[in-house]
């Protein structure tokens, strides 16, 4: 019995399905511990347990430093998008129709998805990496020594930032958006400003732009908190916050993605 | 004004790390912890300030605020020293409104100055020396009027002027505040500066408890070994 065990532990179908299941249950445990620490920021945010000043400093790093290359993003996303989509439908005789085809695109779904990816790579990252350092440097435990609770101290700040700053980057990046929509179909196809323009406002629904600014602030608290709690959770040293960083950016994609997909199945199946 | 811990055990994983150890801290009395590096020292301190659950044990200390100086100072790095020292009056809930930002700035001048520092209020910790660092951790130790001060290895990686200057704020802070202190060392010289009674570990147990000078009298095997930083003696350095 005992050689048999020791066999079976060595083939590959026991490796292939212990290695699963370790997954998982890292996987289950990450997911815990986010929703944990999630719960508790929205305690505090609903007791307006905030700390102001912490406050403005976040929301200027999350929204300020990362605005030019955010609209940038946004901005090409459109030329790429805008170049395909006018020349075919001036093609088709839909010229008509570019401006509102690019103005559902980029308010419904590009704005939002593309900004997200922009401020995951340059906030989210940045928090994680901050906030880990912060744990492998006992940083953490000196607050607590100090008797303040860093979910209250760090998280608060970062997650209410991230709430109230990714809607207004995904207007703004909007608004570049369909603008450099026009500009790129006049010089790609032709197509006057005058037919963008007036298509423009059939697409643009007050639902739409709800649902957008919800998505946003749903974006910006999950790239926040998702950051926050990996960088809370690093182990080790240096490698320990590389670590951390590089799950926080990980989970952040996959979790903006599957917001994404269940606010479009919720809102527009 | 004391600290007690009684039948204390602590496991990480599979591995004891403490094993059913006791002490008492009088209050104005320092304790030097000794052993080698991995026996749980850090641990023993991160009990006692609640930073980890222990097993089981009990750890009575008397009311009032426990300070933390960690080993490599963990002063927050994105504050200047100013705003290290105040963060507990800033954002401690029940400290929080209690002092003006007038009164807070004193404060952080008094504390300063205990631990001889001067002017460097807005510098940020990555602009100070390592000593100079140790020192602003004490400062913001302190701020609260602890009535028990935990030091995590406070000299360790400093010169020998450093260390002795760090070595006298240990026993001037005591002096000031009366407070029960434990000081993690492996050093000799923070050992007789600072101690008045000296624990060694060794395998999470307790294998000598005396003063400096029973200590340095190496009359058991394990003292001797340790002062003589002998490889040969009941304490083996086990690699797996
Ligand atoms: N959080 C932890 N998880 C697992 N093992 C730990 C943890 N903290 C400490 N240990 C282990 O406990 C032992 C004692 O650690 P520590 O108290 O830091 O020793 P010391 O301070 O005496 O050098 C070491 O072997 C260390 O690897
Ligand atoms: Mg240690």
């Amino acid at each position: 019995m005992g050689s048999l065990q020791k066999y079976y532990r060595q083939s590959a179908t026991y490796k292939i399905f212990s290695g699963m299941f370790q997954e998982l249950a890292t996987f289950l445990d990450t997911l815990g511990k986010i929703s944990e620490n999630g719960y508790h920021v929205f305690k505090y945010i609903l007791k307006r347990e905030i700390n102001s000043k912490e406050l403005i400093y976040q929301c200027d790093r999350f929204g300020i430093s990362s605005l030019p290359i955010t609209l940038s993003i946004v901005g090409m996303t459109s030329i790429i998008v805008a170049s395909q989509v006018a020349l075919e439908m001036v093609k088709q005789g839909g010229g008509n129709f570019v401006g509102l085809l690019m103005t559902i695109l980029i308010v419904r779904e590009l704005g939002a998805i593309m900004s997200g990816f922009a401020i995951i790579s340059m906030i989210g990252s940045s928090i994680a990496s901050e906030i880990a350092t912060m744990r492998v440097t006992e940083q953490i435990d000196a607050i607590k020594v100090l008797k303040v609770d860093p979910i209250q101290y760090l998280f608060v700040p970062r997650i209410l930032s991230g709430m109230i700053m990714m809607p207004l980057i995904v207007i703004v990046a909007s608004v570049i958006g369909v603008l450099t929509g026009a500009v790129t179909a006049k010089l790609s196809s032709g197509l006057g400003y005058r037919a963008y323009f007036d298509s423009m406002w059939l697409g643009l629904y007050m639902k739409d732009l709800g649902v957008s600014i919800l998505k946003s602030i749903c974006f910006g608290g999950t790239i926040a908190l998702v950051s926050c709690s990996f960088g809370y959770h690093a182990k080790g040293g240096a490698k320990g916050v590389g670590e951390a960083t590089t799950k926080a950016v990980v989970w952040s994609f996959v979790s903006i993605v599957i917001i994404d997909m269940l606010f479009a199945i919720a809102f527009f199946f | 004004m004391s600290i007690e811990v009684k039948n204390l055990i602590k496991t990480f994983e599979d591995k004891r790390v403490i094993d059913n150890i006791s002490f008492k801290v009088e209050n104005g009395e320092t304790l030097a912890v000794v052993g080698f590096s991995g026996s749980g020292k850090s641990t023993i301190l991160k009990l006692i300030c609640g930073l980890l659950e222990p097993d089981s044990g009990e750890i009575n200390a008397s009311e009032g605020d426990i300070a933390m100086v960690f080993q490599y100072s963990a002063l927050f790095d994105s504050l200047n020293v100013a705003d290290n020292i105040a963060f507990a009056l800033r954002e401690r809930k029940d400290l929080r409104n209690k002092y003006t930002e007038k009164e807070i700035k004193n404060i952080i001048q008094e504390k300063l100055e205990l631990v001889g520092l001067k002017g460097i209020e807005q510098k940020f910790p990555s602009e100070l020396s390592g000593g100079m660092q140790k020192r602003v951790s004490f400062a913001r130790a302190i701020v609260t009027e602890p009535n028990s001060i935990l030091y995590d290895e406070p000299t360790s990686g400093l010169d020998p002027i450093s260390s002795t200057l760090i070595e006298d704020y240990i026993v001037r802070l005591k002096e000031e505040t009366n407070a029960a202190s434990i000081v993690v060392t492996h050093q000799m010289s923070t050992i007789t500066r600072t101690a008045d009674r000296v624990i060694m570990l060794y395998n999470g147990k307790i294998v000598f408890e005396g003063t400096p000078q029973e200590m340095l009298a190496q009359n058991t095997p394990y003292t001797k070994q340790f002062v003589t930083a002998s490889l040969e003696g009941p304490m083996q350095m086990i690699t797996e």
